[in-house]
């Protein structure tokens, strides 16, 4: 891509709000150099220039860039080796409250390369969650980052953050996307978390150095953590959580949408159990399940749970209802257990030899009787 | 003066009794008789005060009156009197009816302390309860085994004279030099064992425990509010790492309590009489983690002969943790039910009865099943107990005693992804406990000229005429208990738990939000995040 390409899409994403579809559909027809050329010529395009190119002419994007540039924060456009591919979903998605579009570019800061996160979970929940659900995200991010994919989320308190320190408590990978700029501090107690990430991992936003999180920036965050991820699980969230947006832009962009369910009373977990009732969200309970979900088919196939095995499993129903008829402590003869199972004397002695080879009935003075093992179970 | 009085302190549990010990010497036939409901060992008094008069020299030898009739009484006489401790008392009782120190010395004085045959002064239990006692008369002076003369000091306006020989007593009375004597050896020994972490509960903090936010927080309300908590949880998930730490989180005892514990520990014989030094008063609550297999009187009080005070008085003011609870005697966990609710335990028997402060936090550890293995909330439970036995088990918590534990939190083993976050930085105990001391403050300001201090011990219907909650709030409540989720106590200790809560996030009274974390405290489900959340909270 050319360096002018960058200017101007540095100076559009200083233009306009993050996650603006209008122009994100104008600069994917045009070209983001004809947009911003076209805007300072003060062609009115779909009724979106009008004052703002006014505001244009007088940005310095250069600058803007030379000076994210000395502090550590780089603008990553489309066509860069690092641009993650899987955000080129957005541009077929549709908008939702009138956000979408696949960003002019990214603002990152930390050493990490985000084309090599190409297979990245998404961990995201309410900031109003319970130790339940804390509890639950850390342990989830900790197994997918163990397993080598990175966890993705917003840094916000609660979920978030879980899901970010449990990433970190593996030693795995984990990037923060933000409403704000890289270099702002939000929310407040995501300080130590921010800085941690900024050195060992990677810190992401739509908008520009020193914006502010406006309440509308969370709205097009979301799209992008549900973009640049495989598949979302949603941990904890009341209706109206925030997290619920999140899960709607990963269902529109045909990720895998998953829920981790809480107790049917909580209010921290019914917006995921809406989401679990209608199908638009898998239930997970583990981190095994997450994998199973978001990797290429038959990498992480999980056994499918069962009970712990018992020596009657193997047994035939006939050779049941023999065991059913041989008596607790005092033994009887075949043909007592025979009239009591309602089976021929033949089948039954067979039977008998049969559970008698598994240890589950012995023979005495009086005949047939459980063994002691089976009686205490 | 054939007539003489000295004072002593007779010993009720706690309750101080002072004795008037009169002697009159009489013509008549040759006898000691000491009347007034002695026990053995104070009968025995006349042979040892004997023989310790005779043997004591103070410029001359001592006499003992061996020509008259000697009627020894102990007032008031229908209080029955049991201990050694009377010894001194009698012997100068003895000499000053026999004129041989001048009885009016006696008048402001109380004498403690048990005679040897050389007349030597040995040291006795309940020393310090017993000058309590002599002040709370307006006594002046106590005579005491020198040993002990530090816990007596403990007693603000007294002037305690240590002495360690009959002699040295009878030349103060006198007041003549007083004489040189050999130190008398203490009753019992020195501790003859010593190991290595002996004293670790001083160093223990929560610094060092990761995870459990869930735990961490509800023993904060407990230590704030003086909530008595029970932690379940599988074998290894750190119940005792948890509970050990609470008392790095109490505040410093106030004067009162450390003077209380004092006492509770001198009457039962272990406040450093052994060695003779009483370190001034430990500022720090105590600890106390009796094994399950204690017996009933060693953990509420009595024994044989003296009544003692239980491990739940020592424990006053500080922990009483109680390990693998159900393993108790199912006779303690019955008695545990008054002490845990009235905040002292009392102890009845025949015509005396012993009442011993019990306001310490109790801390309750269980198994969720016989093996240690089962937990409702994990994912794989490993427990092998039939779920008859686990019922049975369970049963020995529940029930009547349940209602008196305000908190229940599971634990869960912490995660190795828990360990090794690196931005995990464990609150170190000296924080929570300034949070602590704020919460309880409060508590002091709103109860003040009360006769409760804590949130925890207020009672049910002071509370909810004087401190109710905000309607709005009341109303959750009352729906939680219209769906049958709280008894009518349980809803009565969530109210308490909600105000601890507000305390602790310094509101003027609980909200919704309060409310609702009071009630998961109680119910064991898990806590909001927010309440943990102490960046949140500011």
């Amino acid at each position: 891509m050319t360096e002018a390409d960058r200017l101007a899409r540095a100076a559009l994403c200083r233009l306009t709000e993050p996650g603006d579809s209008r122009l994100a559909a104008l600069v994917a027809e045009l070209g983001a150099e004809q947009v911003r050329q076209q805007l300072l010529d003060e062609r009115d395009l779909h009724g979106l220039a009008g004052e703002i190119s006014g505001r244009l002419a007088s940005l310095d994007p250069a600058g803007d860039l030379e000076r994210a540039d000395r502090r550590g924060i780089r603008f990553v456009i489309p066509g860069d080796d690092e641009w993650p591919e899987s955000l080129n979903r957005l541009r077929w998605a549709a908008p939702i409250q009138g956000r979408g579009g696949v960003p002019l570019g990214l603002w990152v800061t930390g050493p990490l390369d985000l084309a090599d996160q190409s297979r990245a979970v998404a961990i995201v929940g309410s900031r109003s969650c319970t130790s339940y659900g804390t509890g639950v995200a850390a342990e989830i991010a900790a197994v997918t980052a163990r397993s080598g994919l990175a966890v993705v989320s917003g840094a916000a308190y609660g979920i978030d953050q879980a899901a970010h320190r449990g990433a970190l408590g593996a030693s795995g990978v984990t990037i923060a996307v933000l409403a704000c700029g890289v270099d702002r501090v939000y929310p407040k107690g995501a300080e130590s978390l921010l800085a941690h990430l900024r050195d060992h991992g990677a810190v992401v936003s739509e908008a520009p150095p020193g914006c502010a999180p406006l309440r509308l920036r969370f709205l097009s965050r979301n799209r992008l953590i549900a973009a640049l991820s495989s598949g979302t699980v949603i941990v904890e969230a009341a209706y109206r959580s925030g997290a619920l947006n999140t899960a709607n832009w990963t269902s529109s962009l045909d990720r895998v949408l998953m829920g981790v369910p809480g107790p049917v009373t909580s209010a921290a977990s019914q917006g995921v159990h809406g989401l679990l009732r209608n199908g638009a969200a898998a239930l997970v309970t583990c981190g095994e399940d997450v994998l199973e979900l978001v990797s290429p088919s038959g990498e992480h196939v999980m056994a499918p749970a069962r009970g712990p095995e018992r020596p009657t499993d193997s047994l035939t129903i006939r050779q049941r209802q023999v065991l059913d008829a041989v008596p607790l402590h005092r033994g009887a003869p075949a043909d007592s257990i025979a009239r009591t199972a309602g089976i021929g004397l033949i089948e039954v002695r067979t039977a008998l030899g049969r559970l008698a080879a598994l240890g589950l009935v012995e023979s005495g003075e009086s005949g047939w009787r459980l063994t002691s093992e089976v009686r205490s179970a | 003066m054939p007539v003489a009085t000295a004072r002593a302190v007779s010993l009720q549990g706690t309750v101080g009794h002072l004795i008037e010990v009169q002697v009159d010497l009489s013509p008549g036939t040759v006898k000691t008789v000491l009347v007034g409901r002695p026990d053995a060992a104070l009968n025995e008094a006349r042979d040892r005060c004997r023989m310790a008069i005779a043997n004591s020299w103070v410029d001359e030898r001592l006499e003992w009156p061996a020509t008259r009739r000697i009627t020894i009484l102990l007032s008031p006489s229908d209080l029955p009197k049991r201990g050694t401790h009377f010894d001194l008392a009698i012997a100068i009782s003895v000499l000053a009816a026999a004129d041989q120190v001048p009885a009016e010395s006696l008048g402001h004085a109380v004498f403690v302390g048990e005679l040897t045959l050389t007349g030597g002064l040995r040291s006795v239990p309940g020393v310090l309860p017993m000058a309590m006692t002599a002040a709370s008369h307006g006594y002046s002076r106590i005579f005491v085994p020198e040993p002990q003369a530090n816990e007596a000091a403990l007693v603000p306006g007294l002037e305690v004279l240590g002495m360690r020989s009959l002699s040295q007593v009878v030349a103060e009375l006198r007041g003549v030099a007083v004489p040189e004597a050999a130190p008398v050896a203490p009753v019992s020994g020195n501790p003859l064992l010593a190991w290595r972490g002996q004293d670790r509960s001083a160093d223990l903090d929560f610094v060092d425990v990761f995870g459990v936010a869930d735990a961490r927080f509800a023993i904060e309300v407990a230590a704030a509010g003086g909530h008595h908590l029970q932690l379940s949880g599988p074998k290894g998930s750190g119940k005792t790492t948890l509970a050990e730490r609470i008392p790095s989180i109490l505040p410093d005892l106030t004067s009162e309590e450390a003077l209380e514990l004092a006492a509770i520990g001198s009457l039962a014989g272990v406040v450093e009489v052994e060695t003779g030094v009483l370190p001034g008063l430990s500022q720090r609550p105590p600890f106390f983690a009796p094994h399950h297999s204690a017996s009933r009187t060693s953990l509420l009080g009595g024994g044989a002969g003296r009544v003692r005070p239980g491990e739940i008085s020592r424990a006053h003011a500080g922990v009483l943790f109680l390990d693998e609870f159900p393993l108790f005697g199912a006779d303690v966990i019955e008695a545990l039910r008054q002490p845990l609710e009235s905040g002292e335990v009392t102890i009845a028997r025949g015509e005396e009865s012993a009442t011993f402060p019990a306001r310490g936090l109790v801390v309750l550890a269980a198994n969720p099943c016989p093996c240690g293995d089962f937990h409702p909330y994990a994912r794989e439970n490993r427990c092998v107990c039939p779920e008859t036995r686990r019922r049975d088990y369970r049963r020995r918590i529940t029930g009547p005693l349940a209602d008196r534990i305000d908190i229940t939190r599971h634990v869960l083993p912490v995660q190795p992804h828990e360990m090794s976050d690196p931005l995990a930085a464990p609150e170190p105990s000296a924080r929570i406990r300034a949070r602590v001391e704020l919460a309880r403050a409060r508590q002091a300001e709103r109860y003040a000229g009360r006769s409760w201090r804590l949130n925890g011990q207020a009672p049910g219907p002071s509370l909810r005429s004087e401190w109710p909650l905000a309607a709005e709030v009341q109303a959750l409540l009352d729906e939680q208990l219209y769906a049958g989720r709280l008894s009518r106590r349980g809803a009565t200790r969530v109210h308490r738990l909600a105000w601890t809560v507000a305390d602790l996030a310094g509101l003027a009274r609980p909200g919704p939000e309060e409310l609702g974390t009071a009630i998961r405290l109680r119910t064991g489900e898990p806590l909001s995040h927010r309440s943990l959340d102490r960046e949140v909270l500011g």
